[in-house]
């Protein structure tokens, strides 16, 4: 080749020389391309997620509490209710206001845990430092608790100053009151009535390695991320990560992550996480008529909740299994009030490891009673409640919601001649204006019709063996086992999984973010097994994740002040007697 | 429930294939871990497929169990028009003490009246009554033939078997608070189903039919769990009961039994023990030779527990049991009830007196179905599926 090369004249060596040099450099470059596609693209370039303010929920509020001064302070409380937005309330958060009645609720609870923190018990160990005097203010002793626990629930480093501002309430509040534990109470209750603490306001800087991009300040990255990984307020060394700036470093970013993912706060974060995205919430308002379901109990329904959400962490945190088989384990936890539901031995008064066996028919989370028992009626089952459910809690899908004007007399037939839901609900499919909507909820909500409404087994209905056969997305199945495989291998199951998943982190609704880093982090999850706690940290270390732009704020224009606009008539009205009055009464 | 309907309506080529599959297998291990992170346990030994024929059916593994939740009585057949009390109800403490201390001015110390009447209740004895004490008669009653005899005592069971031994019936058949509108039906049943002291269970394994099995062995023990409590105040089948192996080691005894068209009769077990607790002072009754015969169901079982009763371990557990108040408004006077209870005993005399210390009678129960879960067993205890 060499002697090729060097052969010929000079114009010709040259030409064969550019010729080869070429040849060399595209083969180079081929082969970084494929060495690429290989290991797996970059992450695409996005514009981020907006730049969101959003309500502390009442789990993220009680976790950091108990983060802060321990999980002895647990405050009992209700708040608000969350809209739901794009399949979660974490979207929601970002859209719900704040209303008198709401506020009320955040001042009775921050008095239940100052009271807490404070009591003689509590503050023995809450509070690091003794007053000189019980009955009188102590700046010293009260600068060194506040300073403590201040910035634990601004979620960031505080000014001296304003750590001064506190402590001089403490002090007035302690004179006051003659009891120096007393002004702390105070100052407690009011930072956590404060909008820096209930509301999380996200500040976004310029990105110096990405002039003319913004991305969030170290403070709101820390929440971010552990509002994500931990449903909590970040802890002390977060804190100081941000402080420190490691927390906008690569190195610095990937070491606090890694360090939340092997925390056992995680668990609580997936938990969180799933009962957002299982849309749980729905338990505190499910009944059952016991009559129909005599050992469907309140117990079972927070029974049911608690199972599924054992059988998340144990499958997706402990086991590290593939995400997918979550709808095909038959690996669950059993306590006393679900066992009669599943028609299975209790083996102990609390929860229990179970393994259902290879040819029973419970296998995977539709098979379970948070499924099944949560999408159907008081009275009885639904195939059409339990197949939108499937298409918009596990497939990320939306169902239309149906007209006004639907017939619901055909579903509820007295025709004693009809006996199974099959046969009920027949016409959804042959009646155009249903079908429409029908088709794509009851091939396999029918299916799941081998459970009755509280979730027990069952064979038959009204003494008719129960066709289980349908199909999901083109996929026949002849039972519920074969539903639960069908969607196993239904490729929007773990899509579905990481919109949501990183909607959920970033607080936005999922319509909001960039379809290639949803495509991006799919396809990095596929690669990696579809292992969970790599898809967390895949999001969390993703830029698209802590780049950010300003929201587009939809002007809005105030409707008019009708007690002050000037109206002719009224005010001319309302004038005279005005007049007339204070002439009355100078 | 539902669902056993439902089987009683299946087919038999349906209910043989669906069996197959829809029987769980229960788990073996019992850790009592509560924990994501431990281990699963062990699958059970798959149970038996659901015969053809639903009058045969089998529970899965061959094991039922039955937790009592319902004291009915203490044997009692009461007829609408009270034929078994010809001379009415017996009166009680309060109709006692005003009969022997009436007010008729004469003057009487405490000790001379209250403090009498209760010595006569706690420091008992067979002297004859005062009072004219009414037993319960007629041709019929509820129990077992225990001792295989047929004497004139006995009483014949409405299904027509004869020697039945229900002494106890005599003494408490006409007093009020024994009957349906007494305490005992209500108030006992509470304490059974609320008080975990109280809980008994049966275990039968060993079963090919719940329907005919001429050999099937009845297990009782004393449990450790709540029961599964219903809307209506009833007690519902599936729930589990852990056998208390520490402390109710003494509680734990078999016997051999058949099952005849439903029905469970047993060979007599040596001796049961039935824990009482009512108002905090726990007390043990002591059914000796004691036979269950129960009508059984995938869900429930009813029947009876019969045996001779110690008398003293009876007297003491209605003492304890009972407060004041209940004797008085049901007119249960103790003090008269030892001397009809020693009357009337008919087993196990005492080897130096020759007195005899039992009396045969029956405790009318209802049982609910469960699962029972043995702590060190290698097989799971399991029931209706």
């Amino acid at each position: 080749m060499l002697q090729r090369l060097l052969r010929g004249t000079p114009k010709a060596r040259r030409t064969k020389w550019l010729l080869a040099g070429g040849g060399a450099l595209l083969a180079a470059v081929l082969a970084i391309v494929i060495v690429g596609i290989m290991r797996g693209t970059a992450e695409p370039p996005s514009k981020g997620t907006p730049k969101s303010m959003r309500l502390l929920t009442q789990d993220q509020y009680l976790n950091t509490v108990a983060y802060v001064f321990g999980p002895n302070v647990q405050p009992t409380t209700r708040f608000a209710a969350l809209p739901r937005i794009d399949g979660l309330l974490a979207s929601g958060a970002s859209l719900a206001g704040l209303t008198d009645a709401q506020l009320e609720t955040y001042q009775k609870t921050a008095t239940k845990v100052a009271a807490q923190v404070v009591n003689e018990d509590s503050r023995r160990y809450l509070v690091p430092c003794e007053p000189a005097a019980a009955d009188a203010a102590d700046a010293a002793c009260a600068k060194e608790f506040l300073a403590q626990v201040a910035p634990l629930l601004y979620r960031r480093a505080l000014p001296e100053e304003q750590i001064d501002k506190f402590v001089a309430e403490a002090g007035k509040a302690a004179d006051s009151l003659h009891d120096f534990y007393q002004g702390l109470g105070i100052v407690i209750e009011g930072m956590l009535i404060s909008p820096n603490v209930l509301l999380v306001a996200e500040v976004a800087e310029p990105d110096p390695d990405h002039p003319g991009e913004m991305r969030l300040d170290s403070w709101s990255l820390a929440t971010r991320l552990s509002l994500f990984l931990w449903n909590a307020a970040p802890d002390a060394e977060l804190l100081a990560a941000a402080q420190s700036g490691a927390l906008q470093t690569k190195k610095g970013l990937a070491g606090q992550v890694d360090r939340m993912l092997a925390s056992p706060r995680l668990e609580t974060g997936v938990r969180a996480l799933f009962d957002d995205m299982f849309a749980f919430e729905d338990f505190t308002r499910l009944t059952k008529d016991n009559t129909i379901y005599p050992a469907f109990t309140g117990e079972t329904a927070v029974d049911a909740r608690e199972q599924t959400l054992r059988t998340v962490v144990d499958h997706l945190l402990v086991q590290r299994a593939d995400y997918r088989d979550l709808f095909t384990t038959r690996k669950t936890f059993m306590s006393p009030s679900l066992a009669p539901i599943y028609k299975v031995a209790a083996q102990g008064p609390g929860w229990t490891p179970y393994e259902f066996p290879p040819d029973d028919p419970h296998s995977g989370l539709l098979t379970q009673v948070s499924f099944e028992a949560l999408h159907s009626h008081p009275g009885r089952s639904s195939p059409t409640l339990r197949g939108k459910a499937l298409r918009e809690v596990m497939l990320c899908q939306t169902v239309p919601r149906p007209p006004a004007n639907v017939d619901f007399s055909k579903v509820q037939n007295p025709d004693g001649s009809v006996k199974t839901a099959r046969e009920r609900i027949a016409f959804h499919l042959q009646n155009p204006s249903c079908a429409g909507c029908h088709r794509i909820m009851d091939p396999m909500g029918l299916s799941m019709e081998a459970f009755d409404g509280a979730g027990t087994f069952r064979h038959e209905e009204n003494g008719v063996a129960i066709d289980t056969s349908g199909n999901l997305d083109g996929v026949e199945f002849t039972d519920i086992v074969g539903l639960g495989k069908a969607l196993r291998d239904n490729p929007q199951v773990p899509w579905c999984a990481v919109r949501r998943t990183f909607a959920y982190g970033t607080g936005t609704a999922a319509d909001s973010n960039d379809r290639r880093v949803l495509e991006y982090l799919s396809a990095e999850f596929a690669d990696q097994g579809y292992v969970f706690p790599d898809l967390l940290r895949d999001i969390a270390l993703s830029r698209a994740f802590r780049k950010v732009y300003e929201p587009h704020v939809r002007k809005t224009y105030p409707l008019p002040d009708l007690k002050s606009a000037e109206r002719p008539q009224q005010t001319a009205s309302a004038e005279l007697p005005l007049s007339g009055s204070a002439a009355a009464h100078p | 429930m539902n669902d056993v309907n439902d089987r009683h309506s299946r087919s038999a080529l349906q209910r043989a294939a669906l069996g197959l599959t829809a029987l769980a297998w229960l788990p073996l291990a019992l850790s009592g871990s509560v924990t994501a992170a431990e281990p699963t346990a062990k699958p059970a030994a798959k149970p038996a497929a659901k015969p053809a024929d639903l009058k045969d059916w089998a529970p899965p593994g061959g094991r039922i169990g039955y937790v009592l939740w319902d004291e009915v009585s203490w044997g009692l057949r009461e007829t609408p028009t009270k034929e078994e009390c010809p001379n009415g109800f017996n009166i009680g403490p309060r109709e006692q003490f005003a009969e022997e201390f009436p007010k008729d001015g004469k003057k009487r110390t405490l000790v001379e009246t209250q403090l009498k009447r209760e010595a006569a209740i706690w420091d008992p004895d067979t002297t004859p009554d005062e009072f004219p004490f009414y037993e319960a008669t007629g041709k019929y009653a509820i129990g077992v033939n225990l001792d295989g005899k047929d004497t004139p005592e006995d009483f014949e069971s409405d299904d027509g078997r004869k020697g039945i031994d229900n002494q106890l019936f005599r003494v408490v058949g006409c007093i009020r608070n024994y009957r349906k509108e007494g305490e005992l039906g209500i108030i006992t049943t509470k304490w059974r189903a609320q008080k975990p002291f109280n809980r008994v269970t049966f275990e039968i394994t060993g079963v090919d039919s719940l329907k005919n099995d001429p050999d099937v062995t009845v297990s009782y023990y004393r449990t450790l769990d709540t029961l599964l409590a219903g809307p209506t105040g009833n007690y519902l089948p599936g729930g589990s009961q852990r056998i208390d192996e520490r402390w109710g080691k003494r509680f734990i005894i078999s016997a051999k039994g058949r099952i005849v068209d439903g029905v469970l009769e047993t060979e007599p077990f040596k001796e049961i023990l039935v824990p009482e607790d009512g108002m905090g002072d726990p007390a043990i009754n002591i059914f000796k030779s004691a036979q269950l015969r129960l009508k059984l169901t995938p869900e429930s079982a009813e029947g009876v527990l019969a045996g001779y009763i110690d008398v003293e371990q009876w007297y003491y557990a209605m003492n304890t049991s009972w407060a004041t108040h209940h004797a008085a408004y049901g007119q249960a006077s103790a003090a008269s009830i030892y001397k009809a209870l020693r009357r009337l005993a008919d087993g196990y005399p005492d080897p130096k007196t020759g007195q005899n210390t039992a009396i045969s009678g029956a405790l009318d129960m209802r049982l609910t179905q469960v699962y029972v879960i043995h702590p060190e067993s290698e097989q799971p205890a399991s029931g209706a599926r």
